[in-house]
């Protein structure tokens, strides 16, 4: 864990990648249990 | 839309985020790592006139049939077109404040899609001042063709007919890609990866409305 936030602190351009790829898995996850809940809605 | 569908749409722009922060890109006179912001920002300019475009396609499909399906998808689009012309506002701007050193001077790029934007903000007021459906799909389809016949003289021929400190366009006047392979790589797989995020939101939005129209008529009977 310390050796990540090592790398991390040396090299920010990962950290601005973190940060990218966890907002767009997040919108990512949010469309899929919308969509999910759309089809359930439809079926009923 | 299918499983498929989605997770290819997820491995495309996780991979342009990827390679689009991380890869080394030429040396870009002027412009520098700012030159990545092609990589988002110019999908989403893409996306606002693809959007807008369907829009003015569905409207033609509803004149045609009458299927009020084909408002509620030209709508739906309408909404996600203007969405997405926001964002490219947007994202153009911060990047002009430390390109240009502004975040807004009425470039002629920026002074139409700010016109696009007001031609897109009437469509959605004039679809809210009617209360009749058959009217409302009506009238809106017919404005929705003649503001979607506006979107290629703002967003393609305005800005080459005034002189402008927006980047060379990506077709420029000579009708030319001027890319390094690895960017166009990354900035093709961008636009087909938004594209398909485009396709998959629209489709909920449509699914969405549908339900919704469903609602209040049940309610209503």
């Amino acid at each position: 864990m310390n050796s990540l936030y090592d790398f991390l602190e040396t090299n920010s351009m990962y950290v601005v990648l973190l940060i990218v790829l966890i907002i767009w898995i997040g919108i990512f996850i949010y469309l899929k249990s919308m969509d999910s809940k759309i089809k359930k809605l439809e079926k009923d | 839309m299918n499983g498929i569908f989605k997770v290819l749409t997820f491995i495309l722009i996780t991979f342009v985020i990827i390679t689009g922060i991380l890869l080394p890109i030429p040396e870009i006179p002027a412009l520098g790592d700012k030159a990545r912001v092609l990589y988002f920002h110019v999908p989403m300019s893409w996306i606002s006139v693809l959007a807008f475009f369907m829009s003015m396609w569905y409207s033609i499909r509803y004149l045609k049939t009458r299927e009020s399906d084909y408002d509620l998808k030209s709508f739906s689009s309408a909404q996600l077109g203007f969405l997405f012309c926001i964002l490219a506002t947007a994202t153009g701007s911060l990047w002009a404040k430390f390109n240009w050193g502004s975040f807004w001077n009425w470039d002629p790029r920026q002074t139409s899609i700010f016109i696009l934007l007001m031609i897109y903000g009437a469509y959605f007021a004039l679809r809210s001042a009617i209360d009749s459906e058959e009217q409302r799909a009506k009238l809106s389809s017919v404005y929705s063709i003649i503001a979607g016949v506006t979107v290629p003289f703002f967003v393609f021929i305005m800005p080459r007919l005034v002189e402008s400190l927006h980047p060379d366009p990506i077709i420029n006047s000579q009708g030319k890609i001027h890319m390094d392979s690895t960017m166009l790589t990354v900035f093709l797989t961008s636009l087909v990866g938004f594209t398909m995020l485009y396709l998959w939101i629209l489709n909920l939005k449509f699914r969405l409305e549908r339900l919704q129209i469903k609602k209040l008529k049940t309610i209503e009977d």
